[in-house]
């Protein structure tokens, strides 16, 4: 089997189309990072170019504090509510902890555009990475067959689905490589661009207020946002190694990844919404707090996936080890 | 002697059609046998079920003594695949490519490959990428991919397509050394006639999915006389009642006789006062036989067999 994966590794660094999308990976992690850097200088000529004098932003300072005041306000106003579900009283009730602990401290919110917050958000590569692992993952067993190679490769003495296992495998290498160069490539600009911010991030953990890890919610950010890249690719393998097509596993992937939450958030009164692939991919929802269906949980989640994946894999290796071969 | 690989009852059924139809042929070591037949009389299916691109629907292919159905990869692990033009990884030099299939097998080294890159002259050129090789060299890439692991049981669909008369006959060369010299039993499909005549000791014919012949090619061939003589209606007669098969062709006939039994006929001729305008010995090509057997082409109505 490792035989067989240094075969699809050395396959797919042959081809120069995989040191472009390396190459593209960076481009778009460099332009993102450079974006955010600009809207975040915007933001703060924004700020400061409003005609305010000087005076009357050393008064502003303190603007944190209304602003966690209003929170409190409304996150109280929102747990008086009886027909809350208990996670998202908890939920609420650990916010509110949070804000009360602010105001009593004195420890300022964290900004959104400091090097520590920027950091913890590194969801946004998992974007470009789903894109480019799509199209290995579409045209990994596709291109055997379009190539003629698939006749050389399977008169040899290695069962079908072994051949399947590691190319299957490889594609997934392969996508975690691309996550650690675009992850890479986000902490070197995140610290080379921003500012260490003054503020803190803090968290609730059931007993007490405690300030929040930034690698830890960073990597987890990351591991999270590589579970839609997961799911997306498989799907790409499983219609490239069926339907022989690389384009056609390209289009239906990117179809459904951009599609899909329109959909989901279509049908999201409804039962059937809980069920559908579309509502679980996004596995960072349960961070950010903006879920597709609401009451839904991550082992649910995770279980829904897992079911979804097991089918395409089924569907993938059956056709593929039956499969007469005749191109 | 004991076969390399033995084809028991193979078949193929697609839909309700049997493409191949209880297939039953031994094939030995040190043996070049070609496989002939029309096309889709079932060459390729048949060849595509001994390497493993198609499963069988009955019957197995066993070789050395190892059943494909029951142990795939070690029934496999003796064998050597060319299928049509050698399709490698262009983006790839040929060592990389040979290097991507040794790993395929157990037991091929470093050196191996080298040895292999040496039979078939291609030491110049094998850091070079697939993509800027001639046809001729692709297919003594092909052929050094087939022969990196030492099989047993060399298999090839259409080798030849697509080189030139030297490098075919370079080829045929080769194969047969490694028939004599190795042991190795080689099966060789091609639509080219001439050339499965030169290069095979035995062919099998295969036609609708059957096969109807198996010959040696050593075999004393049948000596053919061409008789060109008139009146037709007279010769023929004569011949029928000497009890010889009498085939017509061109402006006379074909007459399956032998060497000693000519010049009686001539004398015959000679006193029934026919006008003889030819007799000479006349040699079936393979081709000749080959569409005889399949009943292809325009082959006038035979008597003999």
């Amino acid at each position: 089997m490792l035989n067989l994966m240094r075969n699809e590794w050395m396959k797919l660094w042959h081809k120069k189309g995989t040191w472009v999308m390396v190459a593209i990976l960076i481009v778009i992690t460099a332009g993102m990072m450079a974006l955010m850097k600009w809207i975040s200088i915007q933001d703060s000529n924004f700020d400061n170019g409003s005609g305010l004098s000087v005076e009357v932003q050393a008064e502003s300072i303190p603007d944190w504090h209304e602003g966690v005041q209003g929170d409190l306000a409304s996150i109280q106003t929102r747990l008086a509510d009886d027909s809350l579900t208990k996670s998202e009283r908890k939920k609420l009730e650990g916010e509110e902890k949070v804000a009360e602990y602010r105001l009593a401290n004195n420890i300022e919110p964290e900004d959104h555009f400091s090097r520590e917050g920027m950091i913890k958000q590194p969801a946004d590569i998992g974007g470009t990475v789903l894109l480019l692992t799509v199209i290995v993952a579409a045209g990994i067993v596709a291109s055997e067959f379009s190539q003629g190679t698939i006749k050389m490769l399977l008169t040899r003495p290695v069962k079908r689905w072994k051949i399947l296992t590691s190319k299957f495998l490889t594609v997934n290498l392969f996508g975690i490589l691309l996550m650690v160069i675009g992850y890479i490539v986000y902490i070197l600009l995140a610290m080379i661009l921003f500012k260490s911010g003054t503020g803190q991030d803090l968290v609730w953990n059931g007993k007490e207020v405690v300030e929040a890890s930034v690698w830890g919610q960073s990597l987890y950010m990351l591991l999270l946002s590589f579970g839609s890249v997961f799911v997306t690719s498989t799907f790409a393998f499983a219609v490239g190694s069926v339907f022989r097509s690389s384009s056609l596993a390209i289009g239906l992937s990117l179809f459904i990844y951009f599609t899909g939450t329109t959909i989901s958030a279509m049908l999201s009164k409804y039962e059937v919404a809980k069920y559908l692939l579309f509502t679980h991919m996004d596995l960072t929802q349960f961070e950010t707090g903006m879920m597709l269906v609401e009451d839904i949980t991550m082992p649910f989640s995770l279980t829904v996936l897992a079911v979804y994946i097991v089918v395409f894999l089924v569907i993938s290796y059956s056709t593929f080890v039956k499969r007469d071969v005749t191109a | 002697m004991k076969p390399v690989v033995e084809l028991k009852n193979l078949s193929k059924t697609i839909g309700s059609k049997k493409i191949i139809d209880s297939l039953n042929l031994s094939l030995y070591p040190g043996q070049i046998t070609g496989f002939l037949g029309p096309n889709g009389a079932g060459k390729t299916t048949t060849i595509r079920m001994m390497v493993g691109l198609m499963k069988q629907t009955g019957g197995d292919v066993i070789i050395e003594g190892i059943s494909l159905r029951d142990n795939f990869e070690e029934g496999l692990s003796k064998v050597g695949v060319i299928v049509e033009n050698p399709e490698m990884y262009k983006f790839m030099s040929g060592y990389k490519n040979l290097v991507h299939f040794a790993r395929m097998h157990k037991g091929v080294t470093k050196e191996r490959i080298d040895e292999v890159i040496r039979q078939v002259g291609m030491q110049n050129r094998i850091h070079e990428k697939v993509g800027t090789y001639s046809l001729g060299m692709r297919q003594r890439l092909g052929l050094a991919q087939a022969l990196l692991h030492r099989p047993k049981f060399l298999i090839l669909d259409e080798p030849t397509n697509g080189l030139d008369p030297a490098g075919i006959r370079e080829f045929r060369q080769y194969l047969r050394q490694i028939a004599e010299t190795e042991g190795v039993s080689v099966f060789v499909s091609s639509h080219m006639l001439s050339e499965i005549e030169l290069m095979c000791d035995r062919i099998a014919v295969i036609q609708n999915g059957k096969l109807i012949d198996i010959r040696e090619m050593s075999e004393t061939k049948e000596s053919y006389y061409y008789i060109e003589a008139t009146p037709l209606e007279k010769v023929k007669e004569l011949l029928v009642n000497e009890g010889l098969a009498v085939e017509v062709f061109k402006n006379g006939f074909l007459v399956n006789a032998e060497q000693q039994q000519i010049p009686g006929i001539i004398r015959s001729f000679i006193a029934e006062g026919l006008e003889v305008f030819a007799v000479q010995p006349h040699k079936k090509t393979l081709e000749d036989e080959f569409l005889e057997m399949t009943g292809g082409g325009q082959i006038a109505e035979s008597y003999a067999k």
